[in-house]
């Protein structure tokens, strides 16, 4: 049942991603962006946590989930120690999925040649 | 000919998209995306117990490394002109954007080109979402 749910989850929010472009004049880079703050947002008001549980992984692959992964990280590490945790803690759980976009970026940027 | 008759004229034979069609497609292949994520969660709790917080991020990183090999030999782009933002708002449109902005500007050097460029497009996500998360998280934290 999962499954489903996942589908329906992930299918909507690029469905409402796709209208936005459709209707407006906006890039994709700023739909990303617009959506990233959407997930801090939502994460923000405890919506999230029942999107991951509902849907699982429809919601975790959308770059809504970054949005959620940088507000939980600095909340929680506010809630542990403070001004500190908060800025320690703010790229803690997103850090693994950012590094290895930025080095495979970059290996694939050396060992490619860009085909125009 | 004045403009807005030009412009009329335009409007009249530029291709029109079915605005419909294309948010089905952006719902289909996103959702779709949506399953391969969860299968392979499913795949990693189920055979490495892993907790789910762990399989999450290895599925995003799977569809990262995917992604970004796909967008080096070429392929993502096509891809993207048919599913749309069923491509664009997952995982793989970060990676997309992040790869892309590298390889364009390859040629300028590794400190001029892949180092001031890799992240032009999506330096506005990783801005936004941590100073949006920065002060939502100040200001809840202050609050509870």
């Amino acid at each position: 049942m999962i499954y489903v749910n996942a589908f329906i989850l992930c299918g909507i929010i690029c469905a409402i991603g796709q209208i936005i472009l459709e209707n407006t004049k906006l890039t994709p880079g700023h739909l990303n962006a617009i959506l990233v703050i959407v997930g801090a947002l939502l994460s923000c008001f405890g919506i999230y946590e029942i999107l991951l549980s509902w849907g699982g992984a429809g919601a975790s692959v959308p770059i809504t989930n970054f949005g959620h992964l940088l507000f939980k990280g600095a909340y929680e590490g506010f809630l542990e120690d403070g001004m500190t945790g908060l800025l320690n803690g703010i790229l803690k759980t997103s850090s693994g999925g950012l590094s290895v976009t930025i080095i495979m970026g970059f290996i694939v940027a050396v060992f490619t040649k860009p085909q125009h | 000919m004045k403009l807005e008759e030009y412009n009329k004229i335009v409007k009249k034979h530029s291709a029109k998209e079915d605005k419909f069609k294309n948010v089905l497609i952006a719902f289909l292949t996103g959702g779709s995306l949506g399953v391969i994520g969860q299968l392979f969660t499913t795949f990693l709790e189920k055979c490495f117990y892993m907790p789910l917080h762990e399989c999450y991020m290895y599925t995003m990183i799977m569809f990262v490394v995917v992604s970004s090999i796909l967008t080096g030999l070429g392929f993502f782009d096509k891809i993207v002109s048919f599913a749309k933002c069923g491509f664009i708002v997952p995982t793989t449109g970060f990676a997309h954007a992040m790869t892309s902005s590298a390889m364009d500007h390859e040629s300028e050097g590794p400190i001029k080109g892949i180092g001031s460029n890799i992240f032009k497009l999506t330096g506005s996500i990783i801005l936004y979402g941590l100073v949006a998360a920065f002060f939502l998280a100040l200001i809840k934290g202050v609050i509870m």
